[in-house]
């Protein structure tokens, strides 16, 4: 038996690696963001506690604006894209005549940079773009897509990059269900949505979870385009950051803004593994 | 009371040929067994009935409805799968109740089903359960009372036993009979397990490649085989070829060997048990191999240029050695084979 100690000593050793890397690149960052919020190591400014950075935060209306803009550019593309990949995912999973080309087809999206897609969209949505100019002919006047309030051009770019990438997460979730537990379903008389809703959706619920969170995270901090094809007013918190760090020099408050988009995340992240755990005690050894 | 009639029935998959037009026919609470190798068609077959494969052509009937162009929701089939393909996020009772609540029965009327269905395959202690938490005895038995829960016409096993250990499956197999029988439903059941097969069906339909090439109830079948394949593939056996000397058929070591049938026939089939050994300074026959099974021996014997597998039971039986001469007798009249021979198992030409 070793003792107590050598054991703890041993183990701490171990975990150096892993645990340090994790810390110096990950934690202190954060650490740092999170302290520099209440001014202290707070870059190019003098350092001492202050809550001023949150008043400022919640207090001005604009950010204020920017928290519940940024949260809604996460929320709103990333069910909009949800409810495009889910039946995708179902329809690729069963076979049919083309599924090669298409299973290559429908992934393109994912080798084309974010700021790529925004300028795609500006050229085809935008007043005079490719869209209304081939709809004017026929009489459809196009709402306007780009810069408008709703931010539609930025749900149409980020579901347009992130529908792919949800299809593939799903569609491996969908796919590792054995195929006896459908037909199994069939024959006890559920129809295919019957299917789908009772036992593909709840079998293929961590994968769909896990694409949801990683697209609801990309968009609290997404910032090219909602800068490109977002609304003149409310900005996002992110567009703030970039205004508040290099244009006035107000890394206090930019760290400020950095931890609350950071907890909302993390927010969300401890209600997945919240979620996903009691999957597991639901699913036991079948969940993935 | 359901009888289930299929016609003309086949399927290939891209360029390989899984059925070739069956055609079967399956009495009000009779079960039969699909018997074959891996690869025959047997699967395909029950899939195709379930619904969840479609039939290149035929029709299938159950009485006088025809079901091949619904989808399986509608066939009211169940089917027990080998995987058992129980739902795992759903709990013991929930598994057995969904067919119920698929056809929208009220819920109280459920409750009672599912315990009354559960108590059939001793689990009623269990439903709150996961299926995880259950062994594959117990997960088998759920599958099985959640296909007869629905009170399907047609009840179709999937080689449902093959994921368990020998002593469970023996268990379990009894049970799936006692069931069947005392719910009088009509079953089919897909095995390659002959012993499953004579054990557990009314009619045995040996497949391969695609065909039924026989079928009859397990004791007919396995005394009488028309083919070869059937022969061999129940149990074991030998296939001797036959010469003709003035008429008389004759076996290798000159013993006449059969006389009720035609000349044509040229082989015959002898099971090992049912050949007599005994020493014989004289011979003709000479031990090649000897294997102990515990409850029986057996062993290889050189003869009239074959080899033949004979059997000997019982804890009186001597174990012969290596190289000893022994005499050999049909204890029965040896069963021609009709047809389908093309290579006489012969150690002679070797």
């Amino acid at each position: 038996m070793i003792g107590g100690f050598a054991y703890r000593a041993a183990a701490a050793i171990l975990i150096l690696p892993a645990g340090g890397y994790l810390a110096l690149f990950f934690g202190l960052p954060l650490l740092l963001a999170f302290l520099g919020g209440f001014g202290l190591f707070t870059r190019g400014a003098e350092t001492g506690f202050t809550l001023e950075h949150y008043r400022v935060l919640f207090g001005t209306q604009a950010y204020r604006d920017g928290l519940w803009f940024s949260t809604y550019l996460a929320i709103v593309p990333t069910l909009v894209s949800l409810s495009l990949s889910l039946p995708l995912a179902v329809a690729l999973a069963r076979t049919h005549p083309g599924q090669k080309l298409f299973n290559m087809l429908y992934k393109v999206p994912l080798v084309v940079p974010g700021i790529v897609a925004a300028f795609i969209v500006m050229t085809m949505f935008d007043r005079g773009g490719l869209a209304a100019r081939a709809l004017a002919p026929i009489g459809i006047d196009l709402p306007k897509l780009v810069r408008d309030q709703w931010a539609v051009g930025v749900i149409i770019a980020t579901a347009w990059k992130a529908v792919p990438f949800m299809t593939l997460i799903i569609g491996g979730s969908l796919g590792a269900i054995n195929r006896d537990i459908l037909a199994a379903a069939r024959t006890l008389g559920a129809g295919p949505w019957a299917t789908f809703v009772r036992i593909q959706v709840p079998l293929a619920l961590p994968g769909i979870t896990a694409a949801f969170l990683l697209t609801f995270i990309g968009g609290m901090g997404a910032y090219a385009v909602p800068n490109l094809l977002g609304p003149v007013y409310p900005l996002p918190l992110s567009v703030h950051m970039y205004v508040n760090a290099f244009e006035r020099n107000n890394w206090g408050l930019v760290s400020a803004m950095g931890t609350v988009l950071s907890l909302i995340s993390i927010m969300v992240l401890l209600a997945y593994y919240r979620a996903t755990r009691s999957m597991r005690t639901a699913y036991g050894g079948e969940a993935r | 009371m359901s009888t289930l009639h299929i016609d003309g029935v086949a399927k290939s998959f891209g360029g390989t040929t899984a059925l070739h037009e069956v055609s079967l026919h399956v009495g009000d609470g009779e079960f039969v067994t699909l018997l074959g190798p891996s690869g025959c068609g047997k699967t395909t077959l029950m899939r195709i009935i379930a619904g969840i494969t479609q039939p290149d052509r035929g029709s299938i009937r159950i009485d006088d409805r025809a079901i091949h162009a619904l989808p399986p929701e509608r066939r009211n089939i169940g089917l027990v799968f080998q995987s058992y393909a129980l739902f795992p996020h759903m709990t013991v009772a929930a598994n057995v109740g969904f067919g119920l609540k698929m056809r929208g029965i009220p819920r109280a009327q459920v409750a009672a089903r599912v315990a009354a269905a559960l108590d059939l395959v001793d689990l009623g202690a269990l439903a709150d359960r996961h299926p995880r938490a259950l062994s594959g005895g117990q997960q088998q038995r759920v599958a099985l009372a959640r296909a007869v829960v629905i009170e399907p016409d047609v009840l179709l096993f999937d080689e449902p036993l093959s994921n368990l250990d020998a002593k469970l499956r023996d268990q379990l197999r009894d049970d799936l009979k006692i069931l069947q029988r005392r719910l009088g439903i009509t079953a089919i059941y897909v095995t390659h397990d002959q012993a499953e097969a004579m054990a557990l069906a009314d009619r045995i339909l040996v497949m391969k490649d695609g065909r039924i090439v026989e079928e009859g109830a397990p004791v007919a079948l396995y005394r009488q085989p028309r083919t070869r394949f059937a022969a061999e593939f129940l149990g074991q056996t030998n296939v001797i070829p036959v010469h003709l000397e003035a008429g008389q058929p004759l076996m290798p070591w000159d013993m006449v060997g059969f006389a009720r049938t035609g000349i044509a026939d040229r082989h015959v089939s002898l099971r090992p048990e049912d050949i007599a050994m005994t020493p014989d300074a004289e011979g003709p026959g000479e031990v090649r191999g000897v294997i102990f099974l515990g409850a029986s021996v057996e062993c290889r014997v050189a003869i009239g240029g074959v080899e033949l597998r004979v059997r000997q039971s019982g804890s009186g039986v001597a174990i012969p050695e290596i190289g000893a001469p022994v005499r050999l007798a049909a204890r029965i009249e040896p069963h021609p084979l009709a047809e389908g021979v093309h290579s006489a198992l012969s150690v002679g030409d070797a």
